[in-house]
C-alpha cells in the first residue's frame, strides 16, 4: 500500500517506450482525424446536396458507425476483413483505417449540421454575385459552416482521442500498450495506469493548446472585438 | 431456447447465437447499472455545479473536468487492475466495470444536466427565493420540473454511449457479449470466423442501441434539447 512511481520514472527504457508510445497514439489520431474529416466532409456534401441513393447510403453508414462500439468496429477490420479478403496489414494500418472510418461518422453528423444552419441570405447574395452552385458550396457555404462548428469539432476530437488507447487491443504500440508492457514487467498495475493518465489528459491538453492557436489563425475575425 | 436454436441453424451457429443473446443480459444489465449510478452521483454533481457556494461549484467543475478527460479504459484499468493489485482486497468484475462506468457517466450526464438547467432564466431562480424557498427547494420544485424537457433527449442520446463504453468491460474479465463474441472469434471452429462473428455482435449492439438513439432524435425534434451529448467510442 505505497506508491512507487520511481519504478516507472528511474527506468529509462520505460520512459523511452511512454514517448513513443505517446508519439504514436497522437500521431495516429491526427492522421485518422484528417482521413476521417475527409470522408466526413464528402458524406457531409453528399447528404446537403440531397444526392438519391448516395443519401440513403451514407446515412447508413454514419448510424451504423455511431450505433456500434468502435472495438467490434476494430476487431472486423483488423481480423475478420483480412481473413475474408485474404491480405496482410501491419497492426498499426487497421487501426488507421478503422479510427479513420470511425471518427468519419461522428466528423460528418458535426458538418452536416454546420452546411444546414448555413444562412440562405447569404447564399443568395453569392448567387446574386454570378457565383455559379459548386464556388457557392465550396467558397461561402463551407468555410462558414466549418467556422461555426470548430468548437464541436474540436471536442469531438479530443472526445475521440481519449478512446483510442483500444487499438493497443490489437498489438499496435501506442500509449496503452506501454503502459500493458511496463505493467506486466513492474507489477505496479495502479501506479502505471495512473501516470497514463496523466500523459492521456497532458496530450489532450496540448491539442486544445494548437487547436485553439489554428482556430485564431483560420478565423481571426472571430476574435476581433 | 438453446434446443430450437440449435434445430433451426444447426451447430454452431444456434450456440453461438443462443450464447450471444444470453450475455445480451448481461451488457444491459451493466448498462442500467452504470446509468443508474451515473445518473445519481451525476444529480449531486450538477447540484454541486449550479449550488451558490463557489467551493462546491469548483469541486464539482473539477470532478467533471477529470472524470471528462480520463479515457474509460484507464478508468478500468485502474480500478479493475490497478486498485486490487495495490490494495490486497478483491474487485470483482460486476463491481469494478459498475463503478469505472458510473464515474464516466457521472461526468458527463452532470455536465449535460447543468446545461439544461444553465437554459432556465435566471428570474426562475429569483423567484423561488422570492418565496422563501432555499436552494435545495428552489431546484427541486421549481427549475429541475422545467429543465426535465431539455435534458431529456441528450440524455436518452448519452445511454447510447454508455452501452457502447460497457463493450470495454470484457478487458477487466466481465462477461458480455463482447467477450463472448471474442471468445467465438478466436475459437477454431468453422462458422464462427472473425468475419461473421464481429458483423453479428455489431447487429446486437446496433440493436441496443439505435433504438434508443432515434427516440433522442425524436425527442430533440418534439422538446429540443438544452444541451449536446458527446458521442464517440
Amino acid at each position: 500500500m505505497e506508491f512507487r512511481f520511481f519504478e516507472i520514472y528511474r527506468n529509462a527504457e520505460y520512459l523511452l517506450l511512454l514517448a513513443k508510445g505517446a508519439l504514436l497514439s497522437g500521431g495516429i489520431t491526427v492522421l485518422a482525424a484528417t482521413f476521417g474529416l475527409i470522408i466526413a466532409f464528402a458524406i457531409a456534401g453528399v447528404r446537403f446536396a440531397r444526392v438519391p441513393v448516395l443519401t440513403q447510403l451514407t446515412a447508413t453508414y454514419v448510424e451504423f458507425i455511431r450505433n456500434t462500439p468502435l472495438i467490434v468496429q476494430l476487431f472486423f477490420i483488423a481480423f475478420g476483413l483480412p481473413l475474408l479478403l485474404g491480405y496482410e496489414w501491419p497492426f498499426w494500418a487497421h487501426a488507421l483505417l478503422s479510427l479513420s472510418i470511425n471518427f468519419s461518422g461522428y466528423f460528418s453528423e458535426i458538418l452536416r449540421a454546420g452546411l444546414e444552419s448555413s444562412d440562405s441570405g447569404q447564399r443568395e447574395a453569392a448567387r446574386a454575385l454570378g457565383l455559379r452552385p459548386r464556388p457557392i458550396f465550396f467558397l461561402v457555404i463551407t468555410p462558414v459552416a466549418i467556422a461555426t462548428m470548430f468548437a464541436s469539432l474540436n471536442s469531438q476530437f479530443i472526445f475521440l482521442f481519449l478512446t483510442t488507447g483500444i487499438i493497443s487491443e490489437i498489438g499496435v504500440a501506442d500509449l496503452t500498450q506501454a503502459g500493458l508492457y511496463i505493467d506486466s514487467r513492474t507489477f505496479r498495475t495502479f501506479e502505471v495506469f495512473l501516470v497514463l493518465t496523466a500523459i492521456y489528459i497532458g496530450i489532450s491538453m496540448l491539442f486544445k493548446a494548437v487547436l485553439a492557436l489554428v482556430e485564431r489563425r483560420l478565423f481571426p475575425w472571430k476574435f476581433v472585438r | 431456447m438453446k434446443e430450437l436454436l440449435v434445430s433451426l441453424l444447426g451447430k454452431p451457429e444456434g450456440i453461438v447465437l443462443f450464447q450471444l443473446i444470453m450475455a445480451a443480459r448481461f451488457t444491459v444489465l451493466l448498462s442500467l447499472l452504470a446509468f443508474v449510478g451515473g445518473g445519481l452521483v451525476g444529480a449531486i454533481i450538477c447540484a454541486f455545479r449550479v449550488s451558490p457556494s463557489s467551493l462546491l461549484q469548483r469541486v464539482g467543475g473539477a470532478y467533471v473536468w477529470l472524470f471528462q478527460s480520463t479515457p474509460l479504459l484507464m478508468l478500468l484499468f485502474i480500478i479493475g487492475l490497478g486498485l486490487p493489485k495495490f490494495t490486497g482486497l478483491e474487485v470483482n468484475p460486476w463491481t469494478a466495470a459498475g463503478l469505472a462506468l458510473t464515474l464516466y457517466a457521472s461526468a458527463y450526464l452532470a455536465e449535460v444536466w447543468r446545461g439544461a438547467i444553465a437554459a432556465i432564466p435566471a428570474g426562475q431562480w429569483e423567484a423561488g427565493r422570492a418565496l422563501g424557498l432555499n436552494f435545495l427547494r428552489t431546484l427541486r420544485l421549481v427549475i429541475v420540473p422545467q429543465a426535465v424537457r431539455g435534458a431529456l433527449a441528450p440524455t436518452v442520446g448519452f445511454m447510447v454511449q454508455i452501452i457502447k463504453g460497457t463493450s470495454l468491460a470484457y478487458i477487466i474479465g466481465f462477461h458480455d457479449l463482447m467477450s463472448v463474441g471474442k471468445r467465438w472469434a478466436n475459437a477454431s471452429v468453422p462458422g464462427t470466423e472473425a468475419f461473421l462473428i464481429y458483423p453479428l455482435l455489431a447487429l446486437f449492439y446496433f440493436a441496443l442501441c439505435f433504438p434508443l438513439s432515434s427516440y433522442s432524435r425524436w425527442l430533440e425534434g418534439r422538446l429540443g434539447s438544452a444541451a449536446r451529448s458527446p458521442a464517440a467510442a
